[in-house]
């Protein structure tokens, strides 16, 4: 159904092959668990609107392939992202040590502002754990996440996930620190704003950025 | 027709099996035809030459029951075979690279789930057979390794063969020969051959490169699947059969001709869409529909919509193109 939007927020899912990534994505859009699909190649996308403190934010999501040797592809994508899902498997320490990795390139090629939240996901696969909660909060604390455990299995912490990294989004706009009309910010003003933007130095602001997503 | 096609893919939900149907019970006037000429071409034997004759016969499809001994001689992989016994089960004795075999344990339940010979309960189960192939292919093509893709391939090649060996064989001559370096670490030629999609766009199809331009849309989000997986989950599995009888005969040229008639055919539902997501959907879309499904005139488009398109002018693109990727690092 339509529902127009404040804004409009580029997002990318990113971490190693096998994490959950698009599970992730398709439990946030469609609340289900999905097991049953092909492993991504390249890039797919979703989008889905959320309510952000009353204020209305459509997230364009890009969903990428993990493995190594595709990021070379990916990459190109990266750019003007707002805000980013970084994904390792609590089960497996190796994608949990490739995230410094993600990390930079994330930093380098979207945005020195792109704010991103850590996701250890597979939350449900708790006997079969390799990384603590602990040792993860650490991490995102001195790398400047958010963090959450997630499960795309059992839907915790999935919503919760891709709405406090808009939120915080949002609050950056309000404080200033980030600016939409900025080029390569990867946020743009949705179709409720902009009928009440009218004047006319905003609203052409606003069409030399528009991409109408 | 059965919920699961003749190959094991479950049918989706809404799939259309009156339309099909009609379809089919055409081609299967078309399949019958073919498979006359084919017993008469072949004669019982199991061999044929290269000619002019048997590149028209493998453009009009090969009948399912030659299918994988004709893709093994025209490939050069049954010579490769026959030169080289006992090499294939000489690799899966070896010693094993655990990076390189935990890449693939990650991707076997996420390679065809939709198909119920590849379900982990399956007997015979196709997980242990493609397993197999790609930890032996993954050591027998060091530089190449595992590459995601090229489990669906060697899939494909395991449903039509049915066969382990073989299967690694074609594999070999796809990866090694047929396809320009697009599974390597660096996959440069994978990116060479989407700018050089992209170059003929411009040149045959110049309205839809305009609008790619204009939305700054990377030709690599909309068409990398197409050439990785070789059309695999892109079209249905007859039409991709028919695409590769020509691939293994003809060279990776037919991919151009496949993704330019995609596009050529759809131009104008292509330059209804006015923003980039709206792009990105159209390029899915197109790969849908009776268009696609109709996979005997489909393969007969191929050859004449996109007008002429020689080798030499591939080459030359793929040669400019690639300088241009490498001097942009």
């Amino acid at each position: 159904s339509f529902q127009s939007s404040d804004f409009l927020f580029k997002f990318l899912v990113i971490g190693n092959a096998g994490t959950g990534k698009s599970c992730l994505l398709h439990q946030f859009i469609e609340k289900k668990f999905k097991d049953d699909s092909n492993h991504t190649i390249g890039v797919e996308f979703g989008s889905k609107i959320v309510n952000v403190g009353g204020k209305y934010v459509k997230l364009q999501i890009w969903d990428t392939a993990g493995q190594e040797r595709f990021r070379s592809v990916t990459r190109s994508y990266y750019r003007g992202a707002a805000g980013a899902l970084l994904v390792y498997d609590i089960t497996s320490r190796e994608t949990y040590n490739a995230l410094t990795n993600w990390l930079t390139d994330a930093r380098m090629l979207a945005s020195q502002n792109i704010v991103i939240i850590l996701c250890g996901n597979k939350k449900d696969l708790d006997a079969d754990r390799e990384v603590t909660f602990l040792e993860a909060s650490r991490f995102a604390q001195e790398n400047e996440l958010m963090f959450l455990e997630t499960s795309a299995l059992t839907g915790e912490n999935v919503e919760e996930a891709f709405v406090q990294c808009a939120r915080k989004i949002l609050n950056k706009i309000e404080s200033g620190e980030l600016d939409p009309e900025r080029m390569g910010s990867g946020i743009q003003y949705g179709d409720a704003a902009l009928r009440q933007l009218r004047s006319p130095r905003r609203a052409q602001a606003q069409s030399a950025q528009e991409c109408g997503c | 027709f059965h919920r699961v096609d003749p190959y094991g893919f479950e049918r989706p939900e809404d799939f259309d099996y009156a339309s099909y149907e009609a379809f089919f019970s055409r081609y299967l006037v078309v399949l019958t035809r073919r498979a006359i000429k084919w017993s008469k071409l072949l004669k019982g034997k199991n061999s044929i030459q290269k000619s002019l004759k048997v590149k028209r016969y493998i453009r009009k499809g090969i009948p399912n029951e030659h299918r994988a001994l004709i893709w093994m001689i025209v490939s050069g992989a049954q010579t490769n075979m026959e030169e080289n016994p006992g090499y294939y089960h000489r690799l899966l004795e070896g010693e094993k690279n655990d990076k390189l075999v935990e890449a693939i344990k990650t991707d076997m339940n996420r390679t065809f789930p939709d198909n119920v010979k590849f379900r982990k309960t399956a007997d015979p189960c196709l997980q242990h057979t493609l397993y197999n192939v790609l930890v032996a292919y993954g050591h027998h093509n060091k530089a190449v390794g595992y590459c995601q893709g090229m489990n669906f391939i060697a899939g494909y090649l395991i449903l039509i063969t049915k066969n382990e060996e073989e299967s690694f064989w074609l594999l070999d001559a796809l990866i090694g020969r047929i396809l320009p370096d697009y599974y390597s670490p660096a996959m440069l030629g994978l990116k060479t051959d989407q700018e050089v999609l992209g170059e003929l766009v411009k040149m045959k199809i110049p309205a839809v490169a305009e609008l790619m331009e204009r939305h700054g849309v990377m030709w690599t989000l909309v068409v990398s699947r197409w050439f990785i997986c070789l059309f695999i989950d892109i079209l249905p599995v007859e039409t991709v059969l028919r695409i590769w009888d020509c691939l293994f005969y003809e060279g990776s040229k037919i991919i151009f001709r496949v993704a330019l008639t995609l596009i050529k055919q759809h131009q104008a539902f292509i330059l209804e869409a006015t923003n980039f997501p709206d792009i990105c959907d159209k390029f899915k879309q197109i790969t849908k529909g009776t268009f696609v499904t109709e996979c005997h005139s489909f393969m007969q488009q191929i050859f004449t919509d996109p007008g002429s398109l020689s080798m030499s002018t591939i080459n030359k693109l793929r040669e400019t193109c690639r300088e241009k990727l490498l001097s942009q690092g």
